[in-house]
């Protein structure tokens, strides 16, 4: 029996997202559906995020205008899905410092986050070069890090250098350095508690965007293919990548991408009122479904 | 309001724009630099080599902001906005003080949240600065992966 529930909650979407983004190379083949979402772990005493969302009031009327983000919903109504509520929030593991997953700290107030030190002392550094570099601090925000800081004073805050076992019970992160951006990181949850776990789940960041970078898109010539946007490189996002698979035996279904709108028929899901998906990938015992 | 009166506004505005948009970026990168050596600084044991050099560069910056935004002149309908970039750039150096008192081995608790206070007032600030007059956006969603799709053009392309 899993010692976590785990769901990924959509609480924003793009209806039409270009492919080339989520790939790299397939350009002009059409668009799909990008959810933005977290992942929300239950058990062991913990209530867990990865990644926090973006924060609405900074950017909501300009990525809904400019950017056909639609469907925001806060913490609040997302979480209340699984009954939990935003200072139940224990801990959030950033997966990377762009607004979409590190945006909306200061709804978690109770709550440790961690985050990779190269994320940002390279971030840091990266600002020094001036405007003509900016390419390489695009997608973070200012506010974010004076929200770390806040956290950081409060003793809320811990920078991780390199891959870490049992950041939390049973969870470990690994850094892939200079990635999608220069300190990314994905988290293993071994559900069963065991070293060698026989069910461990992968949280893939955006390291990966859709299960096609991790088999391509030709099921007689499988190959990984990285996403289309990294500050570091492709060849780092794809040994990234086989090591995530590697990890897990190779089934790629159990290296989860929170973007992938297919994850609602890969795993029991409900849509809700709202018209957004609970994904429920584990189910920790004594818990109850949330999608039936 | 003759077309000639509304002409000269709006290219006082523009010119405003023009002026105020690198000052404010300027502030915003000083701002990160400062917040994350505040960071390290807190979660850190060990010397900071890498961000006292991103902290002087943040001190530069930031004297730099604030001679510019006392130059900086701005028609009525931009004042508002000159209010916060001011603001901005007193809290800015008043941040970067802090920092500095906060790389001192014995750096106490209300020093930590003095340099807090500052930082986020500086963010407070250049929030507002972005949100009354376009083209000062903190973003660059366009440069970021889950927003990159749809390119508009910001003021000064338009």
């Amino acid at each position: 029996m899993a010692d976590y529930s785990i769901w990924v909650l959509e609480y924003a979407a793009v209806e039409k997202f270009p492919f080339s983004v989520m790939m790299y190379g397939p350009m002009h083949q059409g668009t799909r559906k990008l959810p933005y979402a977290y992942v929300l772990l239950k058990g062991k005493g913990e209530t867990i995020l990865i990644d926090t969302g973006y924060d609405h009031v900074a950017f909501g009327k300009q990525l809904a205008e400019s950017y056909g983000v639609s469907n925001y919903h806060g913490p609040r109504e997302v979480l209340a899905e699984c009954g939990v509520k935003p200072e139940d929030v224990t801990s959030v593991l950033i997966t990377h410092a762009h607004f979409d997953h590190m945006g909306a700290m200061h709804l978690f107030p109770n709550a440790k986050f961690y985050l990779q030190k190269s994320e940002l002392d390279k971030w840091v550094w990266a600002l020094t070069l001036g405007q003509e570099y900016r390419f390489l601090t695009g997608g973070g925000d200012p506010a974010d890090i004076v929200r770390a800081v806040e956290a950081a004073n409060e003793g809320r805050m811990i920078l991780i250098a390199g891959d870490k076992e049992d950041v939390l019970p049973g969870i470990d992160v690994h850094l892939a350095a200079d990635t999608h951006t220069y300190g990314s990181m994905y988290v293993t949850v071994r559900n069963d508690g065991a070293r060698n776990s026989a069910d461990k789940w992968i949280f893939a960041g955006d390291l990966i965007y859709t299960y096609d970078n991790l088999t391509g898109l030709d099921p007689a010539n499988p190959q990984i293919v990285p996403i289309g946007l990294a500050v570091g490189s492709q060849h780092n996002l794809i040994f990234a990548s086989a090591e995530m698979l590697k990890s897990v035996g190779g089934e790629a279904r159990r290296v989860i991408p929170v973007h992938e709108d297919r994850l609602r028929s890969a795993f029991p899901s409900r849509l809700t009122d709202r018209g957004l998906q609970v994904v429920e990938i584990a189910l920790a015992k004594g818990d109850k479904s949330r999608v039936n | 309001m003759n077309a000639q009166a509304g002409g000269s506004t709006e290219a006082a505005a523009w010119a405003y724009v023009n002026e105020a948009r690198p000052v404010q970026q300027l502030m915003s990168a000083a701002l990160t630099q400062i917040a994350g050596f505040a960071l390290l600084a807190m979660t850190s044991s060990r010397p900071l080599s890498l961000a006292e050099g991103a902290l002087l560069s943040a001190q530069q910056a930031s004297m730099q902001a604030v001679e510019a935004v006392r130059a900086l002149e701005a028609p009525e309908s931009a004042s508002h906005h000159l209010h916060h970039l001011r603001q901005a750039a007193a809290m800015l150096r008043q941040g970067c003080s802090s920092a500095l008192r906060c790389l001192e081995p014995q750096a106490s608790q209300g020093e930590r949240d003095a340099l807090v206070r500052a930082l986020r007032a500086t963010s407070h600030h250049l929030r507002a600065t972005a949100t009354l007059l376009p083209g000062f956006e903190l973003v660059d969603l366009r440069q970021a992966c889950c927003a990159a799709h749809a390119s508009k053009p910001r003021l000064c392309e338009a």
